[in-house]
């Protein structure tokens, strides 16, 4: 039965502002971040469908909405190449670093990870409190700069120098927004490896941690480690902006044809170096907590225990530490000499194994399960397809040779897109339906998750593998117009109409699940059990949802997390705190709840 | 004095500060010397600008005419002008990008003037100014965008305008705080109309052939001649 309720008897009632804003609750925090990055993704996502409209009808105004812009982004309602620079900017900052990443960390993490460690809360409250606020800061900063002279950034994601460094003022807050964007990750993961190490319950050893508390363990690793250079690059950059020095800003630059007036002596492929030291750890920190919760939902819809768990978890840890030690396989084409080319094409190629390892466990797993398909197990299968491509795509990539010909092509875009579109945020909204009941008591509707689903697989492919095809022909991104005015791009311009239109159909799918996620908080079928998926790991061992502190009495764990059809058990998934047969409960805690 | 001859008085003395003759200086610019070899421009990068032309085209670097003509020399006034403020035209500066070549080569625009910039190539051009002292601007012109207006507030003697698609393309904008300057044209002649008679030292700029001066001293309504010879610069 359900220990709703649990949460309504707490003696020591906040005020809403302290319950719900500047809450200290791990849950309430991670349902902050959820809600900011869900905000920022459907951002983000607004940003890239107005540019899919010029690419693919490029000059031509943006129906009805284009008027609403003012002459400097799109006069007479068509796009200013200016624009769509910071549109492409915007858009992969926006995705990765307010949309992605606080959904797949901050979110699940925040929500998930004590329960279930068994924790009542994260390490350090207050940390957790001013990581959230800092992302809000980082968020509105960003979107502030829209509205500056110039508008936003628009040098691109990565912010090459010396591009970046010359360019509108947009980027000076781009720069900023970072700085507290990355405060907010560092301390984030402080909190998660904190929470993991020390609040652990008893009888939870690291070989029993459910996969998604590895993957999280790992990404957060990852950000404590890969973030800080990119905060140092970033102050630098600054400095360079405002301040006048020249840290990427080498001698003898000409703008123009122009030598522009600086000291010089600064190296712009510094920046690349220190860039790319965080930002491929950062595809892991957008991948590893997707994996994680896949393995998750597979499990429990698979309802048998997954194949190779501990080959997984070394996996992991081995992507962490290879992870930064491959950033420059993003540079093969600085010309940075063919020895160290030959070192990252090697070490590429490695990181390449343990991904495959972890997605071939996961097929593996499969193999005999009584599949339950629901809308959580339907995203999370196709994750495994569609991540594999994106990987399997990489590898050329990875390689100095493909590379040159294929770098800065929409290749590339198809790539990364099919690694975090339909391969992470499918794992997100698998996610959100795997644990919606455990946050609100409520399901959300089966129906139109499917509705949800199907055309979002269609058409997230109907507008990523088109790339591969241009990339292949050699159109490069960035473009404003698509490839318009290059000849090599004519014959594949009428790929841009049908991945355009995807796009827009794919957004039509999203509006079942926003119909349903808003609709199921407050008229959704509510759960007759505390564990309605019938789960194994110990946030299923909490009341729903759960209160102050999370568990009634302390956990003790037993087994490992996926204990599905145990032969000679009375049910098919027997709870991590279960003890074991003829075991007598020690006082004061919990049982499972079944 | 009667009133009389006192109003007389008053009437001629507006008269004379009404009817004021300015003063005119025209001129040429010639160069001297052997003639520079001047190199064709490639456009075969973008076949629309060379749609536009029907013959070579060269730089607008050095623009000679059949006596040695000088073009693209911009003259000012550097000294002797009155301390005043001259109001801003209303009249537009108009800078074309014609068949991907800036039409003209060499421009002045006063402070608050209007500078109206063309493109009616039917391809990209990216405008790319770099003042010093004025704000810089970096604009795409795709072919929908056909014109572009900017408004310069401080003065600055010549800065450069650059196509950053097309790499030949080049032009030089000087922001006035007078209206007396001029750009030679093919024939290499100027004009500089309107002045007060007073003491002037002009000169003369060119992009690649330096600057010449001349001290010119002019009557009320008088028009002189002030020529100007440059020559390669010496290594």
């Amino acid at each position: 039965m359900s220990q709703q309720g649990h949460a309504h008897h707490d003696p020591h009632e906040l005020p809403f502002w302290k319950k719900y804003v500047f809450s200290t609750d791990h849950k309430v925090i991670g349902i902050q971040y959820g809600f900011t990055g869900l905000f920022f993704l459907f951002f983000g996502f607004c940003l890239v469908m107005l540019m899919r409209w010029q690419l693919a009808y490029p000059e031509q105004p943006v129906p009805v909405i284009g008027k609403f812009f003012n002459d400097s982004s799109m006069p007479g309602g068509v796009m200013l190449p200016e624009f769509y620079n910071s549109l492409g900017a915007m858009h992969g900052t926006i995705m990765v670093f307010l949309g992605i990443v606080p959904v797949a960390f901050g979110a699940f993490v925040n929500f998930v990870l004590p329960l279930q460690v068994g924790a009542p809360d994260m390490a350090f409250p207050r940390l957790n409190m001013a990581s959230y606020w800092l992302l809000v800061v980082g968020g509105i900063v960003m979107l502030v700069s829209f509205f500056v002279p110039g508008g936003a950034a628009n040098s691109g994601w990565t912010s090459y120098a010396p591009l970046a460094v010359v360019a509108t003022t947009g980027q000076t807050y781009w720069l900023i927004g970072m700085a507290f964007l990355i405060q907010s990750s560092l301390l984030g993961a402080i909190n998660v490896i904190a929470t993991t190490f020390q609040l652990r319950a008893k009888g939870l050893t690291f070989m029993r941690l459910p996969f998604f508390v590895w993957s999280q363990l790992v990404t957060a690793f990852l950000l404590v480690l890969a973030f800080p250079p990119l905060l140092a690059a970033a102050v630098l950059q600054l400095m360079d902006r405002i301040a006048h020095t020249s840290f990427f800003m080498p001698s003898g630059l000409l703008v123009s044809g122009q030598p522009l007036e600086i000291s010089g002596g600064g190296s712009v492929l510094l920046w690349q170096h220190l860039f790319w030291f965080l930002a491929h750890p950062e595809v892991y920190v957008l991948i590893l907590p997707a994996m994680g919760i896949v393995a998750e939902v597979i499990a429990n819809n698979i309802r048998k225990p997954l194949w190779g768990y501990k080959a997984m978890v070394y996996s992991v840890v081995f992507i962490g530490f290879m992870s930064f030690i491959v950033w420059a396989h993003h540079m093969y084409l600085t010309g940075m000499g063919t020895a160290i080319s030959a070192f990252f094409q090697a070490t590429t190629m490695i990181i390449s194994i343990p991904s495959v390892i972890i997605l071939t466990a996961l097929f593996i797993s499969l193999w005999g399960g009584s599949i339950r398909f629901n809308t959580q197990m339907l995203f999370a299968l196709a994750f495994l397809p569609m991540f594999g491509i994106g990987g399997l795509t990489g590898l050329p990539l990875g390689l100095s040779s493909p590379d040159i010909y294929l770098h800065d092509t929409y290749y590339v875009i198809g790539h990364f897109h099919y690694v975090v579109a339909p391969g992470t945020i499918f794992a997100l909204f698998a996610g959100v339906y795997h644990w919606f009941p455990k946050a609100t008591g409520r399901k959300m509707n089966e129906f139109l998750g499917q509705l949800h689903f199907w055309p979002s697989l269609v058409f997230m492919n109907g507008i990523f593998f088109p790339m591969m095809i241009q990339g292949l022909a050699g159109v490069q991104r960035r473009l404003y117009d698509g490839g318009a005015q290059y000849a090599h791009a004519k014959d594949y311009l009428d790929l841009n109409v049908m991945m355009s239109w995807s796009a827009w159909l794919l957004a039509i799918a999203q509006i079942p699940f926003i119909i349903n996620f808003i609709g199921s908080l407050f008229a959704g079928k509510k759960v007759d059990s505390d564990n309605p998926w019938e789960a194994t790991t110990l946030e299923w061992q909490t009341p729903t949802p759960p209160g102050h502190g999370n568990f009634l009495t302390q956990p003790i764990v037993y087994r490992g997390p996926y204990e599905y059809s145990v032969p000679g058990a009375s049910k098919d998934f027997t709870s991590q705190n279960e003890p074991p047969a003829g075991a007598s409960q020690p006082a004061g805690t919990s049982q499972g709840v079944h | 004095m009667k009133p009389t001859n006192l109003l007389f008085l008053a009437c001629v003395a507006v008269f004379l500060a009404t009817h004021t003759q300015a003063a005119t200086i025209t001129g040429l610019a010639k160069f001297e010397g052997e003639k520079p070899n001047l190199k064709e421009i490639k456009m075969d990068a973008d076949p629309i600008c060379s749609t536009h032309h029907s013959g070579p085209v060269y730089p607008q670097t050095i623009v000679l005419g059949e006596n040695g003509e000088l073009g693209n020399i911009f003259v000012r006034v550097i000294a002797g002008l009155p301390k005043t403020e001259y109001p801003a035209p209303q009249t537009e500066v108009v800078i074309d990008q014609k068949g991907c070549m800036y039409d003209p080569h060499v421009a002045g625009a006063m402070v608050g003037q209007t500078v109206k910039i063309l493109n009616p190539d039917g391809t990209l051009h990216n405008v790319h100014a770099l003042p010093k002292v004025n704000e810089e601007f970096n604009l795409a012109m795709p072919k929908f965008r056909t014109e572009v207006t900017k408004v310069f507030d401080k003065v600055e003697f010549m800065f450069p305008l650059k196509c950053d698609v097309h790499p030949w393309m080049g032009a030089w904008i000087a922001i006035m705080d007078n209206p007396y300057f001029a750009t030679t044209g093919a024939d290499g002649k100027f004009t500089l109309n309107d002045l007060p008679a007073g003491e002037y030292e002009l000169e003369a700029w060119h992009e690649k052939l330096g600057t010449q001066t001349a001290k010119v001293t002019l009557a009320e309504g008088e028009s002189k001649e002030v020529n100007f010879s440059f020559s390669k610069p010496s290594k």
